[in-house]
Order: C-alpha cells, then structure tokens, then sequence
C-alpha cells in the first residue's frame, strides 16, 4: 500500500500503520529534528525541544519537493556531461550553480574530498 | 554541530590518509554515530524512489549519488529545523509547531514550498485523522490520568443535553473536553498559555482556553491531533458501524495511548460512558 500509492494515498483512505500516505518516515524525520533542535536548545537554554507531532508530516512532503527539485538539477548537469548516469559530480554542480542550495556546499564538497582523498572540513555550513 | 554528523563519514572515507589528529578527532566522534548511521539519513529506498518519479526511465543513478542526496535531504531538515527552533526561542516555546517548519522555510529561501506544503497539511488535517492518530502516538505528551478538571462534567452534560438533537455535534463536543484536558497536561505550572479565544467549531459557544494560531485553529497540535484521530473514530462508529479500515488505524493508535484512554475504548459503543467515567 505505501509504495504502491505515493500520492493517491492522500484522497482515499490508504494508510499503512507506519508512514501513512506519506513518502518518507515519520520517526525517522523526527529523530534528525530531534539532534538538530536538541543541540541547539540545550547550548542555549539547557532545556529539552519538542517537536509537535505535525512538523514531520510537513517534512515529509517537503523533502519530496526537495529531492526532485535536486535530482532535476543534476539531471540538467548530467545531461551537459552527455552522459546517462547520475553522479556525485552532478549533484555536486547542482548545489554549485543554485543559491538556494548554498547550504549544501558543505556536504557535496565533504564527499568530493573523500573520494579524493585531500582537502579538510570546515564547519561553516553548519551554521 | 551540523558539522560534527559529518565528520565520522569523511574520516570513513579518507581512511589511513587522514592526519593523527584529525583521526583522533574523527575517532572519538565515530562510535555514536556510526551506531545510529542508519537512523541520520533518510531510508535510501524512499529516496531513489522520489528520484525516479522526476527523472526519464533510462536515466541511471550512481551509488554515490545516491548517497549525496541522502546526506543533502539529512542536511536539508537540519538546516530548517535550526531556523525553526530559533524562532521557537525568541517566543519562549518549547514545541516546534508545522507552522514554525513552513515559516522557517518561508525565511531561508524555499517560498515555493510554502504553498503546497500548507495545503498538504490542511489536507492532512482533513482527510487523514487516522494516520495522523496514528503517526502521532509516539510522540504524544503523557496526560495526566489522575487529573480530573474541573470542566470535565459541563461537557458530559452538555453531551447529553444536545444527544437527541444530532449526532454530528458531539465531535467537535470531544475535541473540547480532549483539548482542555491536555491544555492542563500541557501548561501546568510552566508557561504562560495562549490567550483564550471562542472556539471555531460551529455550534458551541462556550470559551475556549487556547486561542487561534497564526493559522489555524488548532494550537499545538500533537496530542490533540491524536485525540481527534479517536474522537474522529469513535464519532464515526457510532453512526457508520462499516468504517472498518478507520476503526483498525484507530485502534491501533489507541493502544499506543496511555491509560487514560482506555475508558472510552471500552465504552466506544456507547457514547454517554467515556465522560461518566471521568
């Protein structure tokens, strides 16, 4: 029911007990909230931050937005290269060439000097 | 601190070729991590079938771009659940809301967003009380089981007053008794409550402690969602006894519930028991 509905889920009543209509898990989003937030709030005010229980519905859906607005875009690169195949590269050129994405520089940059096996890690993408 | 759930992979990735110190560094960081590698990144499945959705069928995907995007979808939530969470402090909240999501993402660039993702959880809020009950349960505050407000009995009799009129108003009925018990849940002794509003429900004029949010009238919707999810089921049942799908999402999430609930379980059949009980 899950994979096969992505969307018609939404209108009908398909809903599986652990993700319902939604493309992505919910407690999974959670738990990344919950380190993101969870450290934040206890270097500010020491205390604990809830998550109310419809902000990962609304992740859900928008990491779905987020992932095809990115794949198109490596998509685009890919096909400059006049190639078939996704790589690392074109996501990584993807990021590069769209400001909406600077905050990913970081990351496609950390995992290109993995794979060449030089350069360091600075932590400004972070904040 | 973003960056420190990067580190363990780029020192995986550099190896023997990372310096002594930054191997240290690296190596202290590693072991937590690495334990909840699987739990940091978004279920690659999922993933590739998003991607798929929006690229041509003889488009192929390579492994490490697939793990790319993994690690930007992880880096994506981090960096709007940061800006969220300020927001959150500036008001002195401790609950980041859907709204404090959509506003963030509203701030750092992603307008586009905002739109169908406001109509996805009006959506949500409509159709999908059942998954929404469901989904919620994990997260739902503890209520107090003990706790007897000192509302709870106008609402009984409220009930049992308009019962002969029409069913379709005890719904809303429970949303309030439900609401005002996790209201006390909620804000008892720590801070200070929205400001009390009447509520939007057709047909009820009776005040209601938590106003309106910046969009919708459901403040702080956790707990409440859940509740609705069951008062939404146990409303139905009454007068749709063939909503079988519903009643198994339902009962499921009740189950997951505390032991306040399991009154209204048992006397789902008959609506006057669950507030006798309370």
């Amino acid at each position: 029911m899950r994979q096969a509905r992505p969307y018609s889920g939404i209108f009908c009543g398909g809903v599986s007990a652990r993700t319902g209509p939604h493309a992505l898990p919910l407690a999974r989003i959670k738990k990344i909230m919950k380190r993101s937030a969870g450290e934040a709030a206890a270097a500010a005010d020491g205390g604990a931050r809830m998550i109310s229980g419809e902000a990962p519905v609304v992740f859900s859906k928008a990491c779905e937005l987020f992932v095809a607005e990115l794949t198109r875009r490596a998509w685009a690169a890919t096909l400059d290269g006049k190639r078939r195949t996704v790589h690392r590269e074109d996501v990584a050129t993807a990021v590069h060439n769209t400001d909406l994405f600077d905050f990913l520089v970081d990351v496609v940059t950390a995992d290109t000097a993995g794979g060449t096996g030089g350069g360091g890690h600075d932590g400004n993408g972070a904040l | 601190m973003d960056s420190s759930s990067f580190l363990p992979a780029a020192g995986a990735e550099n190896g023997s070729a990372a310096g002594g110190a930054n191997n240290g560094g690296a190596a202290q960081q590693h072991a937590a991590p690495a334990i909840r590698e699987q739990d940091r990144l978004m279920p690659i499945a999922n993933v590739i079938r998003i991607m798929r959705r929006v690229l041509p069928a003889h488009a192929k995907i390579s492994d490490d771009a697939k793990e790319t995007i993994q690690e930007c979808v992880s880096e994506y939530i981090s960096f709007i659940t940061g800006e969220a969470n300020e927001r959150c402090q500036r008001e002195q909240r401790k609950t980041i809301t859907a709204e404090d999501v959509l506003w963030a993402m509203s701030r750092l660039g992603f307008d586009d967003y905002v739109e169908p993702l406001g109509a996805y959880l009006h959506r949500y809020r409509e159709f999908e009380g059942d998954a929404r009950g469901v989904g919620l349960v994990p997260g739902a505050a503890p209520s107090r089981g003990g706790d007897h407000h000192p509302h709870s009995m106008s609402p009984a009799a409220m009930l049992k007053s308009r019962g002969p009129v029409s069913g379709a108003a005890m719904l809303p009925h429970h949303h309030h008794h439900h609401d005002m018990q996790m209201h006390a849940a909620m804000y008892g002794g720590t801070a200070v409550p929205p400001p009390a509003g009447p509520p939007h429900h057709g047909g009820f004029l009776m005040p209601h402690p938590q106003g309106s949010s910046h969009y919708l009238p459901y403040a702080y919707e956790p707990t409440y969602g859940g509740e609705h999810a069951m008062a939404a089921y146990y409303g139905g049942a009454a007068y749709a006894p063939g909503n079988g799908g519903s009643g198994d999402g339902s009962g499921s999430g009740g189950g997951g519930g505390s032991a306040s609930h399991t009154p209204q379980g048992s006397g789902g059949l008959e609506h006057p028991h669950p507030f006798a009980y309370k």
